[in-house]
């Protein structure tokens, strides 16, 4: 029989992938990995590579995801320092750390390293927030509020017990809601709504106090200005009066004239609108038509 | 195969019986003999005769027929080697989707120094089977949404879809109705509405099992964390835009430091009064902005009144200027006036007088609307006058057609 060298070289191949597959493993940048050997430990691996093993049943590889996975914890309720009942709810990321102590004690189960973690984080959680006080978590004073000192609390209080007993390492630990007992939220609906009645009679009846106070202002100052202008006005007439009196010498020269003609310019004045006279036909110059001799007319001016 | 295997049998000399007849003698007998290759003619002593043809013939077929089977069968055995070997390389080709990127394990490890060499682009690539390489794709290339629950009231998609709301409850159940708690003790409604870019393909991929619910806790978490800072009314009407950029600011910092691998391209973050009290809260509003017009209206009052007064004030001090510069000309004039009339007056005061009484009587009698004259009465009593006070003006009367 003549030997065909390209089976011969095929076979080798096929020879070659099944022996690595049955010797050799890999372990992604993702993972961690347990070898036992008859069932017991030999190493843990948790750099990423390809690694020499004794094929099934003498080793046995246990490969688990490293990468970091959330947890969220239920809404549970919690009570504060000031015996406020609360509901926490907060979400933990967390990894592999130690592969042989989390095969040993959670089989390498995530599903039961959650089931694990369940207390461990409702006992930190209820621990710290039962130190705190109710302004501590929620205030409008930003000073006052600790709201992450108590998450930081509680990351630093889980993550030695997890690391320790599981080989669990939590990497974050944040809440992600908070709320009230449900018979709760209708007393704060109720205060609410009170303190929205409260803000709209304040509302109105500063609006309309305020509106009074600038009105009042305004027509205060619309005085002022008007009494200054009046004042001012008086004081330029003052001064032209000054100024007039001086013509007052002249005037004075012959008094029964300057009382005369202004007499008769008052009697002018007087007469330029809506007037009716009644006349004596013996008025001057009317006189003239009944007796054109008279020298002596009446005058009978009436207004 | 030139080559013609044996068959199977057994070995030279193996004793097992027989019966066959010679044509002189018959006998019976044991001897070891090799069934492939059974010579009779040395069987029989003395017999020259030849092998019969026909049991040869017999022999050589069935060996041609299983060396052919055989034959077959290697044939079949390296082509499926060849097969095999053939699938193992093309087991190795892939393709990444315009939509997507890959990377490229070898030993568990990405191939390639820094990003741009370890992240394979859209098309065709080729990589060794596992165990020796494997290969992750990652979704980038799409832009991903991403929209909290925790803070929103329980509404379901049709309702969401017609715009409506569902009807007010006075009591908010755990794990049902969502609502964030306010720096006043208060409850609101919050709801984000993100939508983000894959920014680092590596570290989403390697770092967390699911990035995108890490996000998801992450935003619900800076709800909460701004929602407990600002007063309700704040963060759902006066402080609106502070509270949106509370939030994502927050957000922004836990993105960074969880290191997730993602860059925010849009954030929306909606807010609502609780049902239940909503309609308070519009008529906290409604009064607020009655408030601010009745200020409004007091501030334009306020403004006119002003304007009209400082107008007032102007026109009273002209009119005070007007008089004071009327009142000096006015007597000034009449002075000069005086000072000129004085010297005739003196030389015949009584001529004077008459004279100006007549210009004055006549300037009267010219300006007056009406003039009455009273007859003497006949008897020479005086007539007796009565005046009718605010008269009803005469009406013009139609002239009669003819």
């Amino acid at each position: 029989m003549k030997r065909n060298p390209i089976t011969l070289i095929n076979g080798l191949l096929l020879l070659l992938i099944f022996g690595l597959m049955l010797f050799l493993f890999q372990v992604r940048s993702t993972e961690v990995a347990v070898v036992t050997t008859f069932g017991r430990f030999s190493r843990s691996i948790t750099q990423p590579d390809f690694y020499f093993r004794m094929p099934w049943p003498i080793q046995k590889v246990y490969k688990f995801d490293n990468r970091i996975q959330a947890f969220e914890k239920k809404f549970e309720q919690t009570t504060t320092s000031d015996a406020l009942n609360l509901l926490v709810s907060v979400y933990v990321g967390w990894r592999i750390a130690d592969p042989k102590l989390f095969l040993d004690t959670l089989n390498g189960d995530v599903t039961k390293a959650e089931q694990t973690l369940d207390p461990l984080v409702r006992n930190v959680k209820n621990g710290v927030i039962s130190r705190y006080a109710f302004s501590d978590l929620v205030s409008t004073n930003a000073a006052a509020l600790k709201f992450d000192k108590i998450e930081e609390e509680m990351l630093s209080m889980i993550r030695s017990q997890a690391r320790d007993n599981y080989g669990i390492q939590i990497d974050l630990l944040a809440i992600n809601q908070l709320g009230l007992p449900e018979s709760i939220t209708t007393a704060v609906f109720n205060r609410m709504k009170a303190e929205r009645q409260r803000r709209i009679s304040e509302f109105r009846s500063q609006g309309e106090m305020q509106a009074s106070i600038i009105k009042a202002t305004a027509e205060s100052e619309t005085n002022r200005l008007m009494t200054l202008a009046q004042a001012e006005a008086t004081k330029i007439l003052g001064e032209a009066e000054r100024e007039a009196a001086r013509f007052y010498t002249v005037f004075a020269e012959n008094p029964e004239l300057y009382i005369f003609l202004k007499s008769l310019k008052a009697l002018e004045t007087s007469t330029k609108e809506k007037t009716t006279l009644i006349l004596d036909p013996q008025s001057a110059p009317f006189h003239l038509l009944s007796s054109p001799a008279a020298d002596r007319p009446q005058t009978g001016l009436t207004r | 195969m030139s080559e013609q295997p044996k068959g199977p049998g057994s070995p030279q000399g193996q004793p097992h019986s027989h019966e066959h007849d010679h044509p002189d003698h018959d006998h019976h007998h044991d001897h070891g003999h090799d069934h492939s290759h059974h010579d009779h003619a040395k069987a029989a002593p003395g017999n020259g005769a030849p092998v019969p043809a026909t049991a040869t013939g017999v022999d050589d077929a069935g060996t041609q027929a299983l060396s052919e089977a055989l034959s077959s069968s290697f044939k079949i055995v390296r082509f499926l080697l060849a097969g095999l070997v053939v699938l193992f390389v093309l087991s190795g080709m892939f393709t990444v989707e315009p939509n997507e990127l890959a990377v490229k394990l070898r030993f568990g490890r990405p191939v390639g120094v820094g990003a741009e060499q370890q992240l394979l682009k859209p098309g065709w690539h080729w990589a060794f089977p596992y165990p020796i390489e494997e290969v992750v794709k990652i979704p980038v290339g799409q832009s991903h949404a991403l929209t909290t629950t925790n803070g929103w009231y329980a509404v379901t998609p049709e309702e969401e879809a017609r715009n409506e709301r569902p009807a007010a409850k006075w009591s908010l159940a755990p794990g049902v109705d969502g609502y964030t708690l306010t720096g006043d003790g208060n409850i609101i409604h919050v709801r984000t509405h993100l939508k983000y870019r894959i920014s680092d393909p590596l570290t989403y991929a390697f770092r967390f099992a699911q990035a995108s619910n890490v996000l998801a806790h992450a935003v619900n978490n800076a709800m909460f964390h701004a929602s407990a800072r600002f007063s309700a009314e704040a963060a759902l009407y006066h402080e609106k835009a502070r509270f949106q950029e509370a939030v994502v600011g927050k957000l922004r910092d836990s993105i960074s430091t969880l290191s997730l691998g993602i860059s925010i391209e849009t954030v929306d973050v909606q807010t609502s009064a609780p049902l239940e009290v909503l309609p308070k809260f519009e008529e906290v509003l409604t009064a607020q902005q009655e408030g601010d017009a009745k200020i409004r209206d007091a501030e334009g009052y306020a403004r006119s009144a002003l304007n009209r007064a400082g107008g007032d004030a102007a026109v009273i001090r002209n009119a005070g200027l007007n008089a004071s510069n009327q009142l000096v000309q006015t007597v000034s004039a009449e002075a000069k006036y005086f000072s000129d009339q004085l010297p005739y007056y003196r030389s015949n005061p009584d001529l004077f007088r008459q004279r100006w009484l007549l210009e004055a009587r006549t300037q009267v009698f010219t300006n007056a609307q009406e003039k009455h004259f009273l007859p003497v009465r006949g008897d020479g009593r005086t007539r007796e006058l009565r005046l009718l006070l605010s008269r009803e003006p005469q009406k013009p009367v139609a002239k009669e057609q003819p």
